[in-house]
């Protein structure tokens, strides 16, 4: 019963601070993670895949991934429980108080210093992603993750600074995703194809 | 009587939410313009004017956007019931399709080639992210000051490892100190204007009285 409060506590702690989208939420969960030790982070940096390809909002589908993977059934329940009322709460106080929050000087100023956070933190997720996952730095860091064994590692005077294959497949990506208009799931597709090619 | 139509009504906004909810890949905002076509054109639930105020509140709040767009419409269609349904609605297909991804793969995730699929997946979702905090920072990032906060929060999470939760308070916290210090500046600027304008006034009329 206790990991169930512990998951309906944290997606609702997460629902309640995540501004700007889903990827927040990615680094908030893996800091819980740390900190509440569910499952060693590769098989987080699975669940946090798998919720990358789902439909729907990442976040949600985070939770209902990580809900599931430390308390099954139930933990799903919990997870959903804890995303859905703090946006629900929110969103009927400003529909019924004050509608076009936005348009406060207020608001305007917060979301202006907010949004340069969220980019920085997005950008840390990215990278806290590639540390969990042994992309870079394998066991470098404390919070690295293990060397991809068949993957091509790049290794200067015994510090790991990064898996080739790993680093070509996340710049082809990007790539993509900034001069084409192919849909991100048909690029993640692609790459589990190519991962059972190359890893 | 009443209570009949109504929740044939929320059953309605139930569906749409679903059925949107169910195509939108990758979230947030892929789903404002399936949702403007659906909820505007198609079902004239909102007029356009006030779906454009709808995703703009949408982005200033917490939470996922796709989830709080869906709050606000239903919401405005049928107050706190109608919120209700259009988010269980939008929530639906996620959680069904994310739970039922989460058992196969428990299942096979010893598999070699799970295993290997998930090792060119995960760079990929790498990528995917940094392209968000690109995107995202094309538009946040508006001179050196937001770059500087922007490296701060990262620098905070990645070396000093503070909690995320943590440092978007701040962030909030400091924005709204930022609004202050503006606002009393503001008040200083607004007396000099009118002072001026006095003088300027003053000036005016003493030329006229010279005439």
């Amino acid at each position: 019963m206790s990991v169930l409060i512990e998951i309906f506590l944290l997606f609702a702690k997460i629902s309640a601070v995540s501004f700007g989208g889903g990827y927040v939420a990615f680094s908030i969960i893996e800091q819980a993670n740390r900190t509440y030790n569910w499952m060693p982070e590769i098989e987080l940096s699975n669940v946090l895949s798998l919720a990358g390809m789902s439909p729907g909002p990442v976040a949600i589908n985070g939770a209902v991934g990580v809900g599931y993977k430390v308390a099954g059934i139930p933990g799903i329940f919990a997870a959903f429980l804890g995303i859905a009322l703090p946006c629900a709460i929110i969103v009927i106080l400003v529909a019924t108080f004050f509608f076009k929050i936005y348009k406060y000087p207020a608001v305007k100023n917060v979301l202006y210093v907010l949004n340069a956070v969220i980019t920085g933190v997005i950008l840390y997720a990215g990278v806290s992603f590639a540390l969990t996952s042994g992309i870079l730095f394998s066991g470098v860091f404390k919070q690295s993750g293990d060397l991809i064994a068949s993957g091509w590692n790049i290794i200067v005077s015994q510090i790991h600074l990064f898996e080739l294959k790993s680093i070509l497949l996340s710049g082809v990506t990007i790539f993509l995703l900034i001069k084409t208009k192919v849909h991100p799931i048909m690029i993640i597709a692609g790459s589990g194809i190519i991962g059972v090619l190359i890893f | 009587m009443k209570n009949k139509i109504d929740f044939k009504f929320l059953f309605e906004i139930y569906i749409t939410f679903l059925k949107l909810g169910s195509v939108s890949f990758g979230g947030g905002y892929a789903i404002i313009s399936l949702m403007e076509n659906e909820i505007v054109e198609r079902k004239k639930w909102i007029e356009k004017d006030k779906i454009i105020d709808v995703f703009s509140v949408a982005q200033s709040l917490p939470g996922a956007i796709a989830l709080n767009a869906s709050a606000f419409v239903g919401y405005s269609i049928a107050g706190i019931p109608g919120a209700i349904a259009a988010l269980l609605g939008n929530l639906t297909p996620s959680v069904v399709i994310m739970a039922t991804l989460s058992i196969v793969f428990t299942r096979f995730s010893e598999n070699k080639y799970v295993k290997s699929a998930f090792s060119g997946i995960r760079p990929v979702i790498v990528g995917l992210i940094t392209y968000a905090a690109y995107k995202i920072g094309k538009t946040a990032i508006k001179d050196i000051y937001c770059v500087f906060i922007a490296l701060l929060a990262f620098i905070l999470a990645i070396v000093f490892h503070i909690s995320v939760i943590g440092i978007i308070i701040g962030g909030v916290v400091v924005g709204l100190i930022l609004y202050l210090i503006k606002w009393k500046l503001n008040i200083g600027k607004v007396e000099k204007v009118i002072k001026v304008d006095k003088l300027n006034i003053e000036t005016t009329v003493e030329k006229e009285g010279e005439r």
